[in-house]
């Protein structure tokens, strides 16, 4: 029988068997070890007292159970400190992963409550019924509801499903829990839900830091008899409605139309614990429609979707409301915070236990997880639904220029990983936009060509159809978290940059520089011509969402603001020129192709302006290159804002941050040097010749009304003008008073806008 | 929430010494520091691997014969950058604030230098306002943010620090154009 030392000493660690070729180590485990080490576990870990199962790993033909205990102690003795036993594959690297087996940090086997599940069943860690008591049943019942929801939310935001939905013992051994069909219906439907959502995450398959979420661990996710759920959901929800009814009769003194056997023995209660579970029972079966609804192609199920996101949403405030009732229940007052509590009532739930899965989430450490409140769960549930509506709503007519202004929306609420991996799934099908619309046409309909266009053959080149996969990743990339997404974006620059060379050499080779007579080959030109602009303004846009996605993470500090402003202009002036090109070109083009007969004077006029879209890319420009030249000159005069370490400058925080963007030459000619050129000579004099916040004001006063249809834009603009009407009374205030008031103190605060600071002016 | 308020220890900076890790009487030391202080659980091999592979890039601060603080580095190649890695720095709550954990890191970050790294680089937890200060001061900037990235939950920022391009030897005078 091999027993581990149970004791700290630091020579004698247990390592961990990861090699594979026999060592000492080797036989002390058999081939087949799993992480149920019950053989190994010696006596005082049973808290209960009963000696562990000795049976359970049994030797097999390749192994036997051998003492290895002389061999230890004899290998103890002969080592000196700091000596290692080295093997072919265990050397230092490897002996980190070695766990002290005991240590309740490390030891994800370690015995904390019960040995296995079994165990803790014996010992009537859930019992069914829970009660004998009805009354008491039924509300335990509701408890085991709401802590499961609280599971569930606490899962959805990044827990293991071990620790959290799987912490019910109710729910890893389902099949028991049939006698109580309420019980058992609820518990089925819940894990049929996890399943369809672990799908569905797994589908999108931009969850890389969220991997958490999909491991299954070899729980009991799928059952048999599953796909019923939701009519066994409906027999019991059917039951209780009766039941509500024949109360609510009782209570009217009108006759019972039935002989119904009540829910439970209190009849003052019973109207109450009917009402508190169907709602928690028709919120379950909504939430697996949406489900359902969602996952059809096509976005064909979202009206649907819409109507049992509502019904939902309206469940979620009956559950809510429930609260009160089921906390008066038995006049119990509870311990502590209710806000606190996993379920409404307050009280414990019984039957879960996180812990005895946590052997399943090894080589994982072992952690205790906080589970979310039962009023978070509810409102992470209400939030979610929320998201989920404002996907379904969304049209799925729209030109790219407008899905991708509303996926960059839709993220500013900060949408969950379900949610998110909802619009991905939504959005890009069997390698179509919608599952509908092929990526070419997409592309053609974006660079403002011609509806015909989408079935020309030019599609089949090879260049064009990489373009169609970036525009494919680009979309599946806008719809991950902030943190993933900025760090894709930057490995997207060099591919789009690619992509244009490659296009563009494309083009060079079928048409050298002389136009062509033919007018196939005069399609296709303008078709490149178009798709070139097109491709350059979307690397800009990329580029100018890397760099802001920088502030929402608060990547930068203050003392990089001024060259992060600086880099977002020069990124600003090249997407303005691109965006004000496509559209002067897409305008040429209409008219060549006759749809303009004469130029009226509205025409030209309409021509010599400057498209909204571009104006609106212009008060950017304004307000970053007011910050820019604001920051340089505070640097210049009054030493502020600057960072200089001892082993390093300016220039490498430079190279750091915009690496990626100069790697591509995004944009060309921009480097270190001109960053210094144009900040060296800022001083508070000439900030005072020049006002760019004042510019900004201008320009959103100019545009305002050519987006009054639409609200994001005009918030943008209203944010926008707050920052500029304030940083333009700072400025001149700083202009005025920098130079001469040493106690003026600069900072810049985001109030109004997520990446363009407030500059706030104080009297230290 | 502790009961009693922090108690300062005194000193003057001029009494801490620095010591290079110098075998395996330091270890116990480093082990009990980073053990009391750090929630993440380390078996005594992974500080065998740092220490072992590279000593002269790790070190303790002393106060009076105690050991008040520690920095466990590592280097070497990574995508064909030679890349330094800060594994643990820890100084005891009452010598906190007083400028031993800039000086412990510092001393690390020189050897990496000199050993001819080109940047130094480690994970911080994006609430941890205090490590951030350190670092930033030391010119390192937040490279990326790593969602979750902790057990916990909690958001981490990998810190950078990129060395300048070392000055170009001088092969001879003639030979200067």
């Amino acid at each position: 029988m091999i027993q581990y030392n149970t004791g700290k000493s630091a020579k004698r660690r247990a390592s961990s068997t990861r090699s594979p070729t026999p060592s000492l180590f080797e036989i002390l485990s058999s081939s087949n070890y799993s992480p149920m080490s019950d053989n190994a576990v010696s006596e005082e870990a049973s808290m209960d007292g009963h000696p562990p199962n000795l049976a359970s790993i049994p030797a097999s033909d390749s192994t036997i159970w051998a003492d290895a205990s002389p061999l230890l102690q004899a290998a103890c003795t002969g080592l000196r400190d700091g000596e290692l036993i080295h093997g072919d594959n265990f050397n230092l690297f490897a002996a980190m992963s070695a766990l002290e087996i005991m240590d309740p940090k490390m030891d994800s086997g370690i015995v904390r409550t019960y040995y296995s599940i079994d165990e803790a069943i014996e010992n009537g860690a859930a019992p069914i019924p829970i009660s004998p008591d009805s009354t008491v049943d039924v509300q335990s019942t509701i408890d085991i509801m709401d802590h499961l929801l609280a599971c569930e939310a606490a899962w959805h935001k990044g827990h293991s499903l071990a620790q959290t939905v799987f912490s019910c013992i109710y729910l890893l051994r389902l099949d028991r829990t049939a006698p109580h069909a309420l019980l058992h219906s609820y518990c089925r439907v819940t894990r049929a839900t996890c399943k369809a959502v672990v799908s569905l995450v797994s589908d999108a398959r931009t969850h890389e830091e969220e991997d958490l979420f999909t491991m299954m661990y070899g729980l009991p996710l799928n059952g048999d008899g599953d796909d019923k759920c939701l009519s066994m959901l409906n027999a019991v929800e059917e039951t209780i409605s009766r039941q509500l009814r024949a109360c609510k009769a009782a209570s009217s003194k009108r006759r019972l139309p039935e002989d119904l056997e009540p829910l439970q023995s209190n009849p003052n209660l019973e109207e109450g614990f009917c009402k508190a579970l169907l709602c928690r029972l028709r919120f379950r079966k909504h939430f697996f429609h949406i489900l359902a609804c969602m996952k059809r192609p096509q976005g064909r199920g979202l009206e649907s979707a819409r109507k049992h996101i509502a019904s939902c949403t309206t469940e979620l405030e009956s559950i809510l409301k429930s609260a009160d009732f089921l906390r008066s229940c038995f006049g119990e007052s509870c311990e502590g915070d209710i806000d606190d509590k996993t379920t409404a009532s307050g009280r414990e739930p019984i039957g879960f236990d996180a812990m005895l899965n946590s052997r399943l989430s090894a080589p994982m450490p072992p952690r205790a997880i906080k589970i979310l409140s039962w009023k978070k769960a509810v409102e992470y549930f209400v939030k979610l639904l929320h998201d989920l509506d404002v996907i379904c709503s969304h049209s799925l007519d729209e030109h790219l220029e407008s899905l991708l202004r509303f996926v960059v929306q839709f993220q500013k609420s900060q949408p969950d990983l379900v949610a998110r991996s909802h619009l991905q799934l939504l959005l890009v099908q069997d390698g179509k936009l919608y599952g509908r619309d092929p990526f070419f046409a997409v592309i053609t309909k974006a660079a403002a060509l011609p509806e015909a266009t989408k079935n020309h053959d030019i599609q089949k080149n090879e260049s064009i159809l990489q373009l169609g996969m970036l525009v494919m990743n680009l979309l599946k990339i806008l719809c991950t978290n902030a943190a993933w997404q900025r760090r894709k974006l930057g490995k997207l620059l060099q591919d789009w940059r690619v992509i244009y060379v490659q296009l563009e050499l494309a083009f060079r080779n079928a048409f050298g520089e002389v136009s062509s007579s033919s007018n196939d080959e005069n399609i296709c030109m303008k078709i490149f011509q178009h798709i070139l602009l097109w491709v350059e303004e979307q690397t800009y846009w990329i580029a100018f969402r890397f760099l802001i996605l920088g502030f929402e993470l608060e990547l930068y500090s203050t003392s990089e603001y001024c060259m992060v402003y600086w880099y977002l202009y020069a990124v600003l002036i090249k997407l303005a020129e691109k965006t004000h090109l496509k559209m002067t070109v897409s305008y040429d083009t209409a008219k060549r192709k006759g749809k303009k007969k004469k130029d009226s004077p509205k025409d030209l006029a309409r021509e010599s302006r400057i498209p909204p879209a571009v104006l609106f890319l212009q008060c950017y420009m304004c307000l970053a290159e007011g910050l820019t030249m604001m920051l340089a000159a505070l640097r210049n005069e009054i030493s502020v804002f600057q960072s200089p370490g001892p082993f390093n400058t300016e220039q490498e925080k430079f190279a750091q941050h915009f690496e990626l963007l100069q790697r591509a030459c995004i944009p060309d000619h921009v480097s270190y040097p001109s960053y210094k050129e144009s900040t060296t000579h800022a001083r508070f004099s000439t900030l005072a010749m020049y006002n760019y916040f004042k510019d900004a004001q201008r320009i959103v006063k100019e545009v305002k009304s050519s987006f009054s249809n639409d609200p994001d834009r005009l918030s943008e603009l209203r944010k926008l003008e707050q920052v500029a009407e304030h940083n333009s009374v700072a400025q001149n205030l700083i202009c005025r008073l920098g130079a001469l008031d040493p106690s003026l103190k600069v900072s810049f605060e985001f109030s109004h806008h997520p990446f363009f600071p407030t500059v706030v002016v104080k009297r230290s | 929430m502790e009961a009693m308020p922090e108690e300062k220890a005194e000193f003057e900076e001029a009494e801490i010494k620095y010591v290079s890790y110098g075998g395996e009487h330091h270890l116990p030391l480093i082990m009990n520091l980073v053990d009391q202080e750090l929630s993440e659980p380390y078996s005594i091999f992974t500080y065998r691997y740092f220490v072992y592979l590279w000593p002269q890039l790790s070190f303790l601060a002393f106060h009076k014969g105690k050991c008040v603080g520690t920095v466990v580095c590592k280097m070497g190649e990574h995508r064909n950058t030679f890349r330094g890695y800060i594994a643990m720095l820890v100084v005891i709550k009452p010598y906190r604030g007083r400028g031993i954990a800039t000086e412990l890191v510092t001393r690390s970050i020189r050897m990496m230098m000199e050993s001819g790294c080109e940047e130094v680089t480690l994970e911080a937890e994006v609430t941890n306002k205090g490590a951030l200060a350190l670092y930033g001061r030391l010119g390192f900037i937040r490279a990326k943010r790593l969602f979750h990235y902790y057990l916990n939950g909690v958001d981490a920022f990998r810190l950078k620090l990129l060395f300048p391009p070392p000055p170009r030897q001088e092969l001879s005078p003639s030979l200067d154009t």
